[in-house]
């Protein structure tokens, strides 16, 4: 599963849960229903500012059932086995040590490339394209397939389209092809440097910047 | 070296949605990693101290001080007692944050660029505002360029002699140098109020504070430059 989505989605119940209880008990205590006029149903909860948190109704309505306390530790332990989960998953390391390399027309053998190795080779194969100032590339676990995450500093000035196709063209297609990979996806991350800002601007952007201050 | 690659992790593990096919255009979802290791750390510790000490009385084993407190609390205190509504209001706020974490997209400071081939790539915003000023540098007659980036435009008030409609086209060739993969407006004003014609008339929805607000609280906006 993928762990945006995942992540997203849980987020979200956990947001709307607080957020309903905590509207809940303030339009409770700040007596809006009847300030506004509105008539909730008659099992809405909390609707008197004169009324406790937890009544005492609502305490001994299923305490005394002889299903209550199981499903409550039942529920308590699924909720404490998935929040593990879920917190195992955001631990997880997203890099990957190495890669399958497929190997045709030889039965019986099974290879794999260290990740290390690729990412190296991509990170000087990405360095040396012109305008690149640093690059650093890794190989990280994705739905389906690995894929290529690089960041890269480019020099002022540089071009992040004409990177783009450098970039697709020379390293990336290099990896693809001594592997033998028929796919190998890459998002890159692109930063430009600036250029020194010419002596005087600098100076008279820091005197505007005081003045303002003053 | 490092540095950059863990950058080319952290940024995010599962940032660009992936599946989108060719044509259609990627979206940034940050993965909200902190976020979620944050709540489940909290759930995991109310709901393991809750589960410990149910199964506790259960066995036999009177409850815990602190959960009879908050029993008892909760059972005495009335809807409009101050720390009551304190903790409503709390919980309100946090829930409404983290519904937004949830449903905001996240990573403001990335424009996605033209995808080719099997890469695609987003650019910083603030690596476009340097972009453009040193392409104004160049330029004669500007003395003083604040060039703000947001995510839809890009706003340039310029002080000096230059004409704005000259500094626009200037800029505007190296915006579309860029290759985004939804160009950005680009609005050239001059500090006196006179606006460079053609292009800045492109966006009749011309939404200049939502262009602007994202590039001061990001605080991936250029800033002050030139």
């Amino acid at each position: 599963m993928r762990r945006v989505i995942v992540n997203r989605v849980l987020l979200g119940a956990a947001g709307v849960v607080l957020l309903g209880v905590g509207v809940l008990v303030l339009a409770g205590g700040l007596d809006l229903y009847r300030r506004l006029g509105v008539h909730p149903p008659e099992s809405w909860p909390l609707t008197s500012p004169d009324q406790p948190v937890v009544s005492a109704r609502t305490r001994g309505r299923w305490v005394s059932s002889t299903w209550w306390w199981p499903t409550v530790i039942g529920g308590l332990a699924v909720l404490l086995v998935g929040m593990v989960w879920w917190l195992v998953a955001q631990l997880r390391r997203t890099g990957l040590s190495s890669i399958a390399v497929p190997t045709p027309g030889v039965s019986g053998l099974r290879l794999r490339v260290g990740a290390r190795a690729l990412e190296e080779a991509l990170e000087t194969g990405t360095a040396v394209l012109p305008e690149v100032e640093r690059a650093g590339v890794r190989l990280v676990r994705a739905p389906g397939h690995p894929r290529l995450r690089g960041a890269v500093r480019l020099t002022p000035g540089g071009d992040p389209a004409a990177l783009v196709e450098h970039f697709e063209d020379g390293p990336r297609a290099d990896a693809c092809r001594s592997l033998g990979l028929p796919e190998l996806p890459a998002d890159l991350r692109i930063r430009v440097l600036q250029a020194a800002p010419a002596e005087p601007r600098h100076r008279r952007t820091r005197r505007r910047r005081q003045s303002r201050v003053e | 070296m490092s540095d950059l690659r863990t950058e080319a992790v952290e940024g995010s593990a599962d940032g660009v949605a992936d599946g989108a096919g060719s044509g259609r255009l990627r979206r940034l979802r940050a993965p909200r990693t902190v976020a979620a290791a944050l709540v489940a750390t909290a759930v995991l510790v109310v709901a393991g101290a809750l589960l410990y000490d149910v199964i506790a009385v259960r066995a036999g084993q009177p409850a815990r001080r602190w959960r009879a407190q908050i029993v008892d609390e909760l059972a005495t205190r009335h809807l409009d007692d101050l720390w009551v509504l304190v903790g409503a209001g709390a919980a309100a706020l946090l829930g409404g944050w983290l519904l937004w974490l949830a449903i905001a997209p996240g990573l403001r400071r990335w424009l996605v660029l033209r995808p080719y081939g099997g890469t695609s790539a987003a650019v910083d915003r603030a690596g476009i505002g340097h972009l453009l000023a040193d392409r104004a540098a160049a330029l004669a007659g500007i003395d003083h360029l604040r060039i703000r980036v947001g995510r839809r435009g890009v706003r340039v008030s310029l002080a000096g002699p230059a004409d704005p409609a000259s500094v626009q086209r200037q800029l505007r060739e190296e915006l579309d140098r860029v290759g985004l993969a939804r160009p950005l407006r680009l609005d050239v004003r001059t500090a006196g109020g006179r606006r460079a014609g053609g292009d800045a008339g492109k966006g009749p929805e011309s939404d200049g504070a939502a262009a602007e607000g994202p590039a001061a609280d990001a605080g991936a906006g250029p800033g002050v430059v030139g």
